[in-house]
């Protein structure tokens, strides 16, 4: 049985800003944990506990976070990436401190302990590979009679099978030689095979979330959220109303006639009400401080951040250490969203970036998406995409 | 300042006793030893660093030992004088942390009964006195040749023979960890993490018999249970987690641990203001007392009240203070030590308990002496911090003065709330500045290839300038000097030039106007400059050579900004130099002498 893994979280996630200005894609937090922990944590619930991290860009978010990996019982090595050129590229710099035989997967993709449980009994090499409605989107896999793999090919214009490549693979330290040969592994993989080797493809059906844009921040967090143990830390004031899966941290206050309604987690040390509504699929970070009459539905909310009263927040993404003032509104629409020159129609709320500062007042049009540090002054409309530092007067 | 270790049990206490020795290397790495106990005793020491005699030396068989790394006070760092010493027959061997006023007279009296010293140390004079005394029951002669003694002491002894270790201290710190059919002794908690979390704090004049399977601590000849603390700090704590160095790995926890230090104050609601009253007697006239980086958070704490509060306040060297500082009787006063620990700041709190002050303590560490000694204490949550530049306890010292001055603070409610929601924010604000890392790194590229620089600031950013200062000092070995920007001119003028560089702090507050006069000055004198500006007022910071932009906060909270970018200045400083940034030469971490 495969006893250790190499995680690939070097990656930056462009199409992810503003999030990933400051940190690594793997460290996009869903459900109040990096995606990052949720991989590491379905490792260790199967006996990975030989963890190799392969970090890079903000490589420092993934110390703070994650540190030596004894808070999640597990060992981690880290190997640095210093430029992010491609997964087998990646997967190279690990070559001085590999087992015999080990996983490889990416650090940004949601993993079930299932998926993992199944995979760690085949021998290398080996590929995990799943069906989807929308191959083309992903690289994809021919397979043989014999259940080997006969090519992957990447995001191909039409899709042979609809057997999608999920990124997570069984390899012994042979696969070192055609890693350095090429930069991403489905092309190490291809030359495997043109050179003789035998890669079987191994089909799961467990859930495999991804997130690509900014919104997907939220779908994921309504899906995991659901799965948080539940705890109720701090202190519940009188004519609280809970209902529901609720997890309040340690040392939160939740003043009083506040209601939520879960499946909701907030974080430790916030201040949450008086009279505040907090619905569902709702995560809120830790240090975080929600006023009177502010009302929140299936949004993330980061660590630091302030809400004053009388806001309405919803389908939206709060980055950390945003204040906002009284009566913000973010409500919930139809929004044409252009990410890299391609238009998504999506229902969305507000996505805002770190640090921004927002006066009284303030409405954001639904598919707003402000940048890291943006000051908006009172009385203002936000809509469309603003660059990071934007002034809004 | 030495860092001491024990341990007695059913492993082979060699390796353990390596890897103990290696968490305390923050207390001194000079030299090193260990000696491992069974029916002789094997003493294997050198003035090297604990990896080093650890890789010299081959597998010594032994379920016990003692181990010491040395800070040299008594003695130049050599072989004869690192620890463990034995006695004249090899049969004893003690490790010790601490000063022994009296070891020349004593010295005197062993060698005109025949002892024979091999070192310079005043550690020697234990063991000698041991064997003088030992009839076979090594506990009643320790207890006997301490009566001797006069100085502090955390003592581990050994002899050959008897499965036991005899631990005793006096003004100097050290703990049991309680395992499993073994035990642990160390000067500090770090040191046995990776084996047991259990922990029991010796208090002044206790001695302690440990052996594998028990722990019995004595006061005063009585026998006394010492309450069992259970450590929430974990081992991960005590490594790097990826970084190369303890010191920047520490910066970094800066955010979390002003998240944590806050989440202690506020969830205890109103624990500032019962520990100082209002009104008559309570921060008006207060001392501020502390050494080394506490004293920067001390003289910052004299800005926040004074600004805040508008009451006088007085901010000492606890160093100095000791020899003829007065205080108002009945006042209040405040030391601030992170290690609790520190010798000066010890003597300090005496002395003001004396003269029948109140006295309140800042320490990061529970447990510690100067929490034993304070009428209240005020925890900072800053976790162990290993690397000797002290960074994130500076910062929650910050942290734990803001928090003590704001009830008090003569502002209106509207105000006030928006201080503490800015308080709030502050761990958003310091991450800003540490992802603006890579900026800060450029600027420390070229400080480095100078050997003299100015720090200045004006107002509550004038102790960030000597701290700034400090730091730089320390890590890289650049010559730096902290000074308020108005005494620029008297005297400091005349070595500003093109290879004097000023690093400026330019707060957007009322001092703002008299520092950029000050920038001009030195611009005059062809000093390269760096300004500290923040995000908003670049238009000030485009007089100077560079500028290192810093988020806007509350002019209050600008000094914890402000002094986080020092510190990432210093850091890359100094890795830019090459230094050994967490264990600078000549330095340790928490200074147990006078």
């Amino acid at each position: 049985m495969v006893k250790q893994a190499i995680i690939l979280a070097a990656g930056e996630g462009r199409r992810l800003r503003p999030f990933t200005v400051n940190r690594p894609k793997a460290m996009i937090s869903i459900a109040h944990k990096p995606i990052l922990q949720y991989v590491i944590e379905a490792l260790a619930q199967n006996g990975v506990l030989d963890i190799v991290l392969v970090v890079g860009y903000r490589k420092e978010q993934v110390f703070d976070h994650i540190g030596s990996g004894e808070q999640l019982g597990v060992n981690i090595t880290y190997v640095t990436q210093a430029e992010q050129l491609g997964t087998a590229h990646a997967l190279l710099q690990a070559r001085e401190v590999a087992a015999d035989e080990f996983l490889v997967m990416s650090g940004d993709k949601l993993i079930e302990a299932d998926t993992v449980a199944r995979f760690i009994e085949t021998a290398p090499p080996a590929v995990l590979v799943k069906k989807v409605p929308d191959p083309v989107r992903y690289g994809v896999v021919s397979i043989d009679e014999r259940g080997m793999v006969k090519s992957i090919v990447e995001k191909p214009k039409v899709a042979e099978t609809n057997i999608a490549n999920t990124g997570i693979y069984a390899f012994s330290r042979e696969v070192f030689d055609f890693a350095a040969e090429v930069l991403d592994i489905p092309d190490a993989l291809n030359n495997m095979i043109s050179s003789g080797r035998n890669i079987l493809a191994v089909e799961t059906t467990g859930v495999r979330l991804d997130v690509v844009y900014p919104w997907d921040i939220l779908s994921l967090n309504e899906a995991v959220i659901r799965r948080v143990p539940l705890g109720l830390g701090g202190v519940i004031e009188s004519g609280v109303s809970l209902r529901g899966r609720v997890t309040v941290g340690q040392d939160t206050v939740i003043r009083a006639n506040s209601t939520i309604v879960g499946p909701v987690v907030i974080g430790s040390g916030c201040d949450i009400g008086p009279n505040a509504c907090i619905l569902p699929a709702t995560s809120i970070g830790d240090n975080v401080t929600v006023s009177a009459f502010t009302a929140l539905q299936n949004s993330v909310i980061g660590n630091d951040v302030n809400i004053g009263p009388g806001c309405i927040i919803q389908d939206s993404v709060i980055g950390r250490g945003c204040v906002i003032k009284g009566h913000f509104t973010a409500c919930t629409g139809q929004a044409e969203v252009k990410v890299n020159g391609e238009y998504h129609q999506v229902n969305l709320g507000a996505m805002l970036g770190e640090g921004c500062n927002l006066g009284n007042s303030v409405v954001a049009q639904p598919g707003a998406i402000l940048g890291n540090n943006c000051q908006v002054q009172a009385l203002k409309l936000v809509a469309g995409r603003l660059p990071d530092k934007s002034l809004v007067v | 300042m030495c860092g001491i270790v024990g341990y007695i049990g059913r492993r082979q206490a060699q390796p353990v006793l390596f890897n103990c020795l290696s968490k305390l290397e923050y207390r001194g790495y000079d030299s090193c030893g260990i000696a491992l106990l069974g029916d002789s005793i094997q003493v294997c020491k050198d003035e090297v660093r604990v990896k080093a005699l650890e890789k010299a030396l081959p597998p010594i068989a032994g379920l016990a030992g003692i181990g010491h790394t040395r800070w040299a006070t008594h003695g130049e760092p050599s072989r004869a004088n690192a620890h463990p010493h034995c006695d004249c027959t090899g049969r004893i061997a003690v490790v010790h942390n601490g000063v022994i006023s009296n070891f020349q007279r004593l010295k005197d009296k062993l060698i005109s009964t025949g002892h024979v010293f091999a070192s310079e140390t005043d550690t020697e004079v234990l063991p000698h006195l041991i064997e003088s005394y030992y009839q076979g029951d090594l506990e009643e002669a320790v207890e006997r040749s301490l009566a001797d003694i006069e100085g502090s002491y955390a003592i581990i002894a050994v002899v050959a023979g008897e499965a036991k270790l005899v631990v005793a201290r006096k003004d100097s710190p050290l703990i049991i960890g309680i395992g499993d059919r073994e035990n642990f002794v160390a000067s500090d908690v770090p040191a046995i993490l990776d084996y047991t979390s259990r922990v029991v704090y010796l208090e002044d004049g206790d001695i302690a018999l440990v052996t594998a399977d028990g722990v019995r601590v004595r006061e005063n000849g009585a026998r006394i249970d010492r309450a069992e603390h259970l450590i929430q700090w974990s081992v991960a704590d005590a490594q790097k987690s990826g970084y190369e160095h303890f010191m920047l790995k520490e910066i970094h926890e800066q955010p979390r641990v002003i998240r944590d230090t806050l989440r202690e104050y506020i969830s205890a609601d109103g624990l500032a203001a019962e520990v100082i009253p209002s009104g008559e007697g309570g921060l008006e006239n207060m001392l501020i007392a502390a050494c080394g980086t506490s004293y920067h958070a001390a003289l910052i704490g004299k800005y926040i009240i004074e600004q805040l509060v508008r009451v006088p306040v007085k901010v000492e060297l606890a160093s100095e203070f000791n020899y003829c500082g007065q205080v108002p009787p009945g006042s209040n006063a405040l030391v601030i030590t992170q290690s609790g620990e520190t010798a000066d700041a010890l003597k300090t709190m005496k002395k003001l308990k004396e003269a029948g002050c109140q006295v309140l303590a800042i320490t990061n560490v529970v447990g510690s002496t100067a929490s034993r000694i304070a009428d209240h204490v005020i925890y900072t949550r800053a976790g162990p911090e290993i690397s000797v530049a002290a960074t994130k306890s500076f910062i929650s010292q910050l942290v734990a003065l803001y928090w003590m001055a704001l009830p008090h603070a003569r502002v209106d409610l509207r105000t006030l709330d928006e201080l503490i929601m800015e308080l709030r924010q502050l761990p958003a604000r310091v991450q800003e500045v540490l992802d603006n890392e890579a900026a800060i790194r450029e600027h420390a590229r070229r400080l480095a290839r100078f050997n003299d620089v100015f720090f200045i600031g004006r107002g509550a950013n004038y102790p960030v300038a000597l701290e700034g200062a400090l730091k730089l000092k320390e890590v890289s070995y650049i010559h730096a000097e902290g000074y308020a920007a108005g005494e620029l001119k008297h005297g400091p003028f005349a070595l500003l030039g093109a290879e004097a560089p000023v690093v400026a702090i330019l707060a957007s507050d009322h001092t703002g106007e008299a520092m950029l006069t000050s920038i001009k000055e030195i611009r005059a004198r062809k000093s390269p400059l760096i300004a500290v500006v923040e995000e908003g007022n670049e238009a000030a910071g485009e007089i100077a050579d560079s500028a290192i932009i810093v988020p806007r906060v509350n002019q209050v909270f600008s000094p914890v900004i402000n002094t986080v970018a020092l510190q990432l200045l210093a850091y890359y400083a100094a890795r830019e130099r090459g230094c050994p940034i967490d264990f600078p030469r000549n330095l340790a971490k928490s200074v147990t002498v006078e």
